[in-house]
Parts: structure tokens; C-alpha cells; sequence
């Protein structure tokens, strides 16, 4: 009787949590196809490399996919040595910084909560203004710089603690310096947890609009340098589907290749995931 | 494993060169920036102007940034921007110090849904309808459904030019939906039978005609078209204008003059508004 039961309860608990991961599959699902069904047609080799044309509603988005990919570099230059640097003072040197690693840990989490309209706020008035560097490309990757740094010095920081202490012990019997260590030994070890960190960032600041739409900007020419404003895709497909009337078919066609791109960047974070497990052991 | 490493110094060598390099560009061709900043309904249609200038003049580049039209009065006389855009006239304690030159009219009309059988709204049924003293479309005529209040946000050049015209005040105004930009407002009426909102008639018009299904209201028996603003029957138009401050740079005069010439005057109309008087 008591196993009958417990059978039923069982099933109950397998046939909730199945339609609950259904339910979020289906609303994936749902989004996507709606983006794939729309935006199809409207992909092509020459949507790609074209100009925007009439606000966008013609033409393609080469200049867009430019000033992205450049957005993305600049932020990414400035955040992986400020993010490598963070999580080694973390999780190596926490012993001889204590205070500051807590008062580090607090900041970060803060900022991982901040709305990005927020940042976009705060890179216009800093970047733009005060700094002088106006509406730029190099604007928008700081302010996406600071956006992203949360993730990626945590997933960094989770990289370095992962390690066992035998690689510290190890490396210390041996007479190898603090810095040698890190250099040749941790700072290898941990670099597909950076990776993945730096891939996760990517996908998030691929993303990204509000903190965009004040520092880079909305223009869609051709960048000539990092110092021009660049409009970025998903600002692209903000102001032709809410600004820009017949704008729709366009909007479209950018979210499938914005999403396309999402698509690749986490295939990247899983394979580095996978091989990361496969390689856990090292040759020194 | 070690063989990473390359990649994250290739990462570190890049960083400079990146900030670095780019300090002066195309120094054999000095570049003139021309920045404009404000209303996104001007945007697009300046964006598309500015593209035809630069086609003119190879040494400039018109760089068009949104925000609303506040910011465009507020960056024009920080000096942030060159030219603001608003989609309004300024007001009486803005023109002291600052000057509007029009390039384009637009009217501002009541939407609803396509299905929805009311056709026409008079001044007090439209203060009503946003005071919250009627709220369902039973007694205009309409069905038996509560009524959605479409509202602009804070800082929206139509919010303004709606207020004042049926002499509201905005915290008088009882709304469901908040909204920015004018197809954030046809999109929340597209998809709501019991909505009502106020955008661009120029936009509206031009969604309604690609099959979008919302429809113009009239307000006390005119309609809401190009054709009765620019004629000046309907009542709720706006100026589309470019602000500087009193003695604007050469440049911005120049593209100025460009931007009221006949030879934009196909991007007007592309774009749903009303060109100037030619």
C-alpha cells in the first residue's frame, strides 16, 4: 500500500517538474520559431554586407555588425586584465588582503545588480562627458567593461578555488615563487573557467541596449575608428521595431542573426565546459 | 594547457594598440564631427538628411544620437550637441537663450483598434476617457469593455502637446500603459481591442496603410490625417524642429539650411511627415 502510494507521488513529482521544463522549452521554442519564421526571409548574404538604407527599413547591416564586433573587442580588452588581475587577488591573496577582498566581493555583487540602464546612465556622464571621449565605440565597450566584470571575475575566482590546493603545496615544496606559480602553474589551469567567464560576458554584452544607446550610440555608418559612434545590433533592432514605422521585417531579420550569434557564443562556453572536465588533469 | 597563454597576451599586447593607435584619424583629411542629439521621432528622418549631406560634403560626418526631445534642448545648450532635435516648439523661457528652426510638421492623433467601432471623440470625451471619468467604451458607443489608457512617458515632446492642448495636467491623468516611442504606442494598440493611445499621425498613418490594424479617430468630426494638418484643420499639430543656441556654428548653420531646403523634401515625406510650405 505504502509503496502504491509512494509511486503515485513519484509520478506526480516526475510529471510537474517534466511540464515545468516543458513549459520553459516551449516558451524558448515559441520566441525562437517567432524570430526564425519572421526574420528568415530577410536574411541573406547581401542583408549582411549592405548599408542600412531609408532608416533601416532597406538595406542591410554590415556598418552594425562592425561597430558590434568592435564594441565587443574594446570591452573585452579593457575587461580581461582588470578581470584576471581581481580573481587572482581573490582567491590567491585573500590571506594578505582580507578587508579588501570583502569589501571587492560586496562591490561586485552590487554591480551584478545594477540595471543597465544604469550603467548606460553612468557611461554617458563619465565616458562621454567627463572624460571627453563623446558618443563612441570605445564609450560603449568601458561601459559594457563594467557591466561584465562581475561575471567574469567571479567565474575567474571560481576557476582559481577550483584548483586543489595540491598544485599550491606542490609548486611550494618545489621552491617555486608566488609569481612563478601563478604564472606557469594556477594561471593555465584556470584559464577555460576564464574563458567560459569571458564567453558568458560576451553573451551578455552582446545583448545589451540600455547601457549602449547612450555611450556608443545610434549612428549607422561605417565606423572609421574607435573613437566614432557605432550603433550596435540590438539597438538596431530597438529603434526599428519601436521608432522607425515599416521598420518590422528588418527588426527581424537583425534579432535572428543577433540571436544566431548568442547561438555560437554559448556552443563556445559549452565546448570549453566540456573539454575544461575532459582535461582536468594537467601536464606540467 | 600552457599553449593558452598566448591568447590572453595576445589580448594584453592588443589593448594599447587599440587605445592608442586611433588617437588621430585620417590625419591627412581633417573631419568635421556634426553632432545632433534629442527627439527619436526627428531621428530617423535627420539620420536619413544627415546621410545625403555627408553624400554632399565629404570631410563632415552628421552624427544623430536619440534621447527625446528634452535632452535635444538640454544638450544643444550645454554645447554636448551641436543641433538638439524636439518634436515641439520651445517654450516661451527656452527661447531666451536658444533658437527652433522648423523642418517638418506632424499632427498627433487618438488611436484605437481596427475592430474598435468608435469612430469619433469629442474634446470632453477624450479628457474624460484620460481623467479616468469614463471608463468603459459602452457609453461612446462602442463595446461593453474596459477602457486601456495609453499614456506618453515624462519628457515626450507629445506628451507635452497632448497635456496642453486638452489642458490637462499630467498627474491628472489616470493611465494603464506608459510608453515611449510612437510604435511602442501603435504596437500596444495593435495588440489591445480595448486600447486607446495618442502618436504621430504620420507614423499611424503609415502602419495603418501597411496593414497594421489601428485606425485614426477623429476628434470633434475632423480627421486625423496629412492633409488636415497641413491644411491646418486639425487641431493637435507639432513643429518638428532643430534647436542651437542664438549664434550657431557654420556648420550647423549650413546643415540647417540643407535640412529646410527643397532637396530633402522626398526624405519628408518619406519619413510620414509634412514638408515645409516650398
Amino acid at each position: 500500500m505504502s509503496s502504491h502510494h509512494q509511486a503515485i507521488q513519484d509520478k506526480l513529482a516526475m510529471g510537474i517538474t517534466w511540464s515545468v521544463a516543458m513549459l520553459l522549452m516551449s516558451t524558448f521554442l515559441w520566441l525562437f520559431s517567432d524570430i526564425v519564421i519572421h526574420g528568415i526571409s530577410g536574411v541573406s548574404w547581401e542583408f549582411l554586407t549592405a548599408r542600412p538604407l531609408n532608416a533601416g527599413r532597406e538595406g542591410g547591416i554590415a556598418p552594425i555588425l562592425v561597430s558590434t564586433a568592435l564594441i565587443l573587442m574594446v570591452c573585452m580588452a579593457i575587461a580581461l586584465p582588470i578581470g584576471l588581475g581581481t580573481a587572482i587577488l581573490l582567491s590567491e591573496l585573500t590571506h594578505q588582503f582580507g578587508w579588501m577582498s570583502n569589501l571587492i566581493r560586496r562591490s561586485l555583487d552590487v554591480l551584478a545588480g545594477i540595471p543597465s540602464i544604469v550603467f548606460g546612465l553612468f557611461g554617458n556622464a563619465f565616458f562621454c562627458i567627463t572624460l571627453g571621449l563623446g558618443f563612441s565605440i570605445v564609450s560603449g565597450g568601458l561601459t559594457l567593461a563594467c557591466m561584465v566584470l562581475p561575471i567574469l571575475i567571479r567565474s575567474t575566482e571560481e576557476g582559481f578555488r577550483a584548483l586543489p590546493a595540491d598544485y599550491r603545496l606542490s609548486a611550494a615544496a618545489l621552491g617555486l615563487s608566488q609569481a612563478s606559480t601563478l604564472i606557469s602553474l594556477l594561471i593555465p589551469a584556470a584559464m577555460p573557467a576564464m574563458l567560459a567567464g569571458f564567453i558568458l560576458g560576451l553573451g551578455r554584452a552582446i545583448a545589451e541596449t540600455a547601457a549602449l544607446i547612450f555611450t556608443s550610440g545610434y549612428v549607422d555608418r561605417m565606423p572609421e575608428s574607435l573613437w566614432d559612434s557605432g550603433r550596435a545590433l540590438s539597438i538596431h533592432i530597438y529603434d526599428l521595431s519601436m521608432n522607425v514605422p515599416g521598420g518590422n521585417a528588418n527588426a527581424y531579420a537583425t534579432a535572428l542573426v543577433l540571436i544566431t550569434l548568442l547561438f555560437i557564443i554559448n556552443a563556445g562556453a559549452q565546448a570549453i565546459g566540456h573539454r575544461w572536465s575532459s582535461k582536468r588533469v594537467l601536464v606540467a | 594547457m600552457t599553449k593558452r597563454i598566448p591568447v590572453l597576451l595576445v589580448l594584453l599586447a592588443i589593448l594599447p594598440a587599440l587605445i592608442g593607435c586611433q588617437e588621430s584619424p585620417a590625419a591627412n583629411q581633417p573631419i568635421h564631427k556634426l553632432i545632433i542629439t534629442g527627439s527619436s521621432t526627428v531621428a530617423p528622418l535627420i539620420a536619413d538628411i544627415g546621410k545625403r549631406f555627408e553624400a554632399q560634403h565629404p570631410d563632415i560626418r552628421v552624427d544623430v544620437q536619440t534621447g527625446g526631445s528634452s535632452r535635444g534642448v538640454a544638450d544643444a545648450r550645454s554645447g554636448i550637441a551641436h543641433i538638439g532635435m524636439a518634436s515641439r516648439a520651445l517654450h516661451p523661457q527656452e527661447t531666451i537663450d536658444l533658437l527652433a528652426t522648423t523642418i517638418a510638421q506632424d499632427g498627433i492623433g487618438l488611436i484605437v483598434h481596427a475592430d474598435n467601432p468608435v469612430a469619433n471623440l469629442t474634446t470632453q470625451q477624450v479628457i474624460d476617457i484620460y481623467t479616468g471619468k469614463v471608463t468603459n467604451w459602452q457609453s461612446l458607443g462602442g463595446m461593453n469593455a474596459p477602457i486601456v489608457v495609453v499614456n506618453k512617458a515624462e519628457g515626450r515632446a507629445t506628451l507635452e502637446i497632448f497635456l496642453h492642448h486638452f489642458h490637462l495636467a499630467n498627474s491628472a491623468i489616470k493611465a494603464d500603459v506608459v510608453i515611449g516611442d510612437n510604435e511602442h504606442g501603435i504596437k500596444t494598440v495593435a495588440g489591445n481591442p480595448q486600447a486607446i493611445a495618442y502618436v504621430s499621425i504620420g507614423t499611424a498613418t503609415y502602419d495603418a496603410t501597411a496593414g497594421v490594424p489601428i485606425k485614426l479617430l477623429q476628434l470633434n468630426s475632423i480627421p486625423a490625417s496629412l492633409a488636415t494638418v497641413q491644411n491646418g484643420t486639425f487641431p493637435l499639430s507639432r513643429p518638428l524642429t532643430l534647436v542651437t543656441t542664438k549664434h550657431p556654428r557654420p556648420l550647423a548653420q549650413t546643415f540647417m539650411t540643407f535640412a529646410t531646403s527643397p532637396h530633402v523634401q522626398n526624405l519628408v515625406i518619406q519619413h510620414s511627415f509634412i514638408p515645409l510650405p516650398s
